[in-house]
């Protein structure tokens, strides 16, 4: 018989057994290929010139990419030669030597590879469209895809996957080299060296490991307080936060885990449950063995979501942050612009709109923070704020009532308000011109009125109508906008037009400022903002999220594959379960358990670590926290749910066949 | 057609020899009466085998492991089955003991007919009423020797209590109350296997079956297994079914079965003979019959 006649021998009575590693292989050149074919897409590429966004992105996520598909490919191989390691040792017992056997093996994956490969690439291909078609759809540019076969595409897969495949050769022939005989034949036994007994040391390195966790929790939510004096380190306290938390990962499952089940089972004194019995204990003794596997795939669950969660977050706000730049349509400044109005009468375009009187007067913010600024400097001194009258702001909140002396302050969102919250039911005094008026302010509100461009981020100061014209007779000559016209569209069809014509307006939008006209600026109509905010963002949100599903998907397959192999190991156990008493339905309820705990505690921690991590800075990327964290974490819990019932799926065979 | 009566020691069996049907070859197949030493059949059976016949394969390599077999324990019996590899004695108790199913044939235990029974039934059928002892121990290795032994009992509940005063009993008739807390890797061979014993025993099984429960110990580990277990026999009057291929082991029973080539060739019984005596008449036994084959 020769070599190749053996390697396909061996291959096709293989196939059952390994179709999971082919199935990795496929999957991986699938993804690579499916993204690169679409960065080198030239219609991708050109749409990309057109709207401006840069394609660097591209190509530093393909090596992202590149690396997790080089983890996941390594570790599927090393789990199955694991599993025939007993096939190899047969091989050198029958004589054959190990140069021989490792040859044979080579040439069993470059026949994989080459398959792989093939079928990886056709899917790609194709897939590759769809996700072409996804991101034209994320930056609202309405194209036709053509696919192209890309050389260059190609060249790069080739290339990845034969460093792979020689990387994976070298660490085959270093296994079988490496190995004697008689340990091939145990390798799968080797966490048979489980069974410790649980010492102080561990005691004390479980508890460390849940400690650290929380200190890192809990740094993370002074991350961004002022009183905690952390924003003038905040690169260390970043680092401080990331080790604790990795470290905390890490020791929880090595120890922690094997801490709490001993402690569960210890005090059942012997009196197990079923699903003690087939959940509780085998946990407790892999946990050395899987610990390290499992800290890299909740940390990896972490990052992914982390990084999938903001970028929506930055996509889902796009809207809420144009509206807050724009909160109206289209948005007139100090008469200009009433052009447009017009237009609209003209085309019978139905509106509505809102006129304020604009002043300003000068406010030291600090009065109204709650805690000392010594350190902050930046917030001294009276600075310039925005004015209108109360009866500007009862145009969209009717409800709102000021007594004599009293005033609001509104438009205090994002960044400034989750660093420097103010506090209401104070007493300031403002300056306009020369006079000082003292005024209560009553309430914090978050009310969108004005253009970006008035209040520049800044609090909207809201007072009486009478106080507001005693602030406005005070101080014409500081006052660079008096008055703004707000327009919303009645009827969302008429959106088109309406642009048009805004769009249009060319010079009656641009507003100029300061001394001898300075400054100027263009408004832009609340479309084109929230327009510009997706296609700055659409790449970036598509690349993440395309990183985010390579990741889930590698972590989930790991996952399940390790459940494949633990099920191979514990099939003795269950028919020894089986033959003296427990049934199919016993044994299962048991492996439901266990595997809630392999499949749920690496992602609710993951989901934590994320969550720790997202709720400490996600207003520097938008202004909506919880529907997109909650869309991100519930779409990797449903992918989880599939691997987990997969893999119990894979169990319940194992069962079935055990007796 | 012939028959002819064979005497073995001073029990009368007889055999009916028939012409096979298919080959030429002259078959023995057995009915037997028993006369043993006045002690005569004790009371009730606790198990109960008709014409069981095994056949594995499909028509075309279709091989007769077992082939009519009849058989009946009767309560506080130590019976043991002996046979040279391949003879079927391990088939026959694993469709005894329910693991496996006969192709033809009944088997009732405590006069419950197992072939009826779905998975679930059979499931907790053998968890109440049968004990099982295995050559390879089959502990858990992820339990400790009490909770191996308690292991049963996750599954049908039982007060802590009753069950503690249990486990006291059995280990201290064991003796292993020294390792209750080890795991299995922590402790010998014949502990393992005296662990293995006193779980099979714990819910107070209807019967035991062992499977070359000796068959990895050294003799002193072996003979202990087998004093425990012909105490317990004796004490509890637990009725055991052992498969063994050793003739030590099978000294201890109170009566050994010989099975050849899927039939039972001829048994024997101990009365009341020393355990010396009973083991130079299996040893006996087997020579008469040929012996060929036999392990021991």
């Amino acid at each position: 018989m020769t070599l190749s006649r053996l390697v396909f021998r061996s291959m096709r009575k293989n196939l059952k057994q390994y179709y999971l590693y082919f199935f990795a292989l496929i999957f991986s050149v699938t993804l690579c290929f499916s993204f690169t074919t679409l960065q080198y897409n030239p219609s991708v590429t050109e749409a990309l010139e057109r709207s401006g966004t840069a394609n660097a992105g591209f190509s530093a996520a393909s090596y992202i990419l590149y690396v997790i598909i080089t983890l996941f490919v390594l570790y599927a191989s090393q789990l199955f030669m694991k599993r025939r390691s007993k096939e190899i040792g047969l091989y050198q017992l029958i004589g054959m030597t190990k140069g021989l056997v490792v040859r044979l093996i080579a040439l069993e994956n470059v026949v994989l590879f080459l398959f792989a490969v093939c079928i990886g690439m056709v899917l790609g291909f194709f897939s590759s469209r769809l996700f072409a078609m996804i991101l034209m759809k994320m930056l609202d540019i309405d194209m036709v895809i053509h696919l192209v076969f890309s050389q260059e595409a190609f060249k790069q897969s080739v290339i990845i996957f034969a460093i792979l495949l020689v990387v994976i050769i070298l660490q085959l022939a270093w296994m079988v080299r490496r190995v004697s005989l008689l340990s091939l034949f145990s390798a799968t036994k080797q966490a048979d060296e489980r069974i410790k007994r649980f010492s102080v040391f561990q005691a004390v390195m479980g508890f460390l490991g849940l400690l650290f966790i929380a200190v890192g929790y809990y740094l993370s939510t002074i991350l961004f307080d002022i009183k905690s004096g952390f924003l003038n380190n905040l690169f260390l306290n970043m680092i401080l936060i990331l080790v604790s938390t990795m470290l905390g990962t890490f020791l929880f499952f090595r120890y922690s885990v094997s801490l709490i089940m001993n402690v569960i089972r210890s005090n059942k004194k012997g009196h197990l449950k079923v699903s003690d019995v087939l959940a509780v204990t085998p946990i407790m003794h892999r946990m050395k063995g899987n610990s390290k596997s499992l800290t890299l795939i909740t940390l990896l669950t972490g990052l992914a979501v982390g990084i999938m969660s903001l970028s929506y977050i930055s996509f889902y706000s796009s809207g809420t942050n144009a509206r807050q730049a724009s909160p109206y349509d289209y948005i007139l400044l100090n008469d200009k612009g009433t052009e447009f109005i017009n237009q609209l009468e003209q085309e019978e375009i139905e509106y509505e709109q809102d006129s304020y009187n604009i002043s300003s007067v000068m406010l030291n913010i600090a009065d109204l923070v709650s805690v000392q600024l010594e350190e902050l400097t930046l917030f001294d001194g009276a600075t310039q704020t925005t004015v209108i009258p109360l009866s500007n702001l009862q145009q969209i909140e009717p409800g709102v009532q000021l007594e004599e002396g009293e005033a609001y302050l509104t438009s205090y969102v994002n960044v400034l308000a989750e660093i420097m919250p103010l506090e209401a039911d104070k007493e300031i005094t403002v300056k306009a011109g020369e006079i000082e008026l003292p005024l209560y302010i009553k309430e914090i509100r978050e009310d969108f009125m004005l253009s970006e461009e008035v209040a520049l981020g800044s609090p909207i100061l809201v007072v009486t109508d009478s106080v507001f014209e005693e602030i406005q007779s005070n101080n014409i000559e500081e006052t660079q906008f008096t008055s703004q016209i707000g327009i919303n569209l009645i009827d969302e069809r008429d959106k088109n037009q309406a642009e048009e014509l805004y769009k249009n307006l060319a010079d009656e939008r641009t507003i100029a400022i300061g001394e001898n006209d300075t400054y100027s600026f263009t408004l832009e109509s609340y479309e084109e903002l929230r327009k510009r905010n997706i296609t700055a963002l659409g790449l970036t949100i598509f690349v993440t999220a395309f990183l985010g599903l390579a990741f889930l998907l590698t972590t989930g397959s790991i996952l399940y594959f390790k459940q494949m192999a633990e099920a191979e190991d514990e099939r003795e156990s269950y028919k020894i379960l089986r033959k003296i008493g427990f049934s199919t339905n016993d044994i299962l309820k048991g492996i439901y358990a266990k595997q809630a705990f392999n499949f749920g505690v690496p992602l609710v921690i993951g989901l934590l670590h994320s969550y720790f991590a997202v709720k400490s800075g996600w207003w520097l990327f938008g202004t909506e926290l919880v529907a997109p964290l909650v869309i991100i974490m519930g779409l990797y819990i449903v992918m989880y749910a599939v691997f987990a019932i997969l893999s119990i799926q894979y169990y319940k065979k194992v069962v079935k066949e055990s007796l | 057609m012939n028959i002819t009566a064979v005497l073995i020691d001073d029990k009368i069996v007889t055999y009916h020899l028939f012409l096979s049907c298919k080959s030429e070859e002259v078959r023995i197949h057995q009915m037997y009466n028993e006369q043993s030493n006045g002690k005569g059949r004790k009371g009730l059976s606790v198990l109960v085998g008709r014409k069981i016949r095994k056949i594995y394969g499909k028509k075309s390599t279709a091989q007769e492991v077992l082939k009519g077999i009849d058989i009946e324990v009767s309560k506080g019996e130590f019976v043991g089955i002996m046979g040279p590899s391949g003879s079927g004695k391990t088939t026959l108790l694993n469709v005894l003991c329910s693991i496996d199913h006969p192709t033809e044939g009944v088997v009732e235990i405590n006069g419950q007919s197992l072939s009826g029974m779905k998975e679930k039934e059979l499931a907790k059928f053998r968890r109440e009423q049968l004990g099982f002892i295995f050559q390879d121990y089959n502990l858990l290795d992820t339990l400790t020797v009490k909770e191996n032994i308690l292991l049963p009992f996750s599954i049908s509940k039982l007060p802590k209590a009753a069950a503690e005063a249990r486990l006291k009993e059995l280990v201290g008739l064991l003796g292993i109350e020294e390792i209750l807390n080890k795991y299995p890797n922590e402790v010998s061979g014949g502990q393992k296997q005296r662990t293995s014993a006193a779980r099979a025993l714990i819910s107070n099984p209807a019967l035991v079956f062992a499977d070359e429960p000796t068959g990895a110990l050294d003799s002193k580990s072996a003979t202990a297994l087998l004093k425990n277990l012909e105490k317990i026999n004796q004490q509890k009057s637990t009725t055991i079914m052992m498969v063994t291929h050793d003739s030590v082991a099978a000294s201890f029973c109170s009566r050994v079965l010989f099975l050849n080539d899927g039939a039972i060739y001829t048994e024997v019984y101990r009365g009341d003979k020393t355990r010396q005596q009973f083991f130079q008449q299996i040893i006996n036994t087997q020579s008469v019959l040929g012996g060929d084959g036999y392990d021991a």
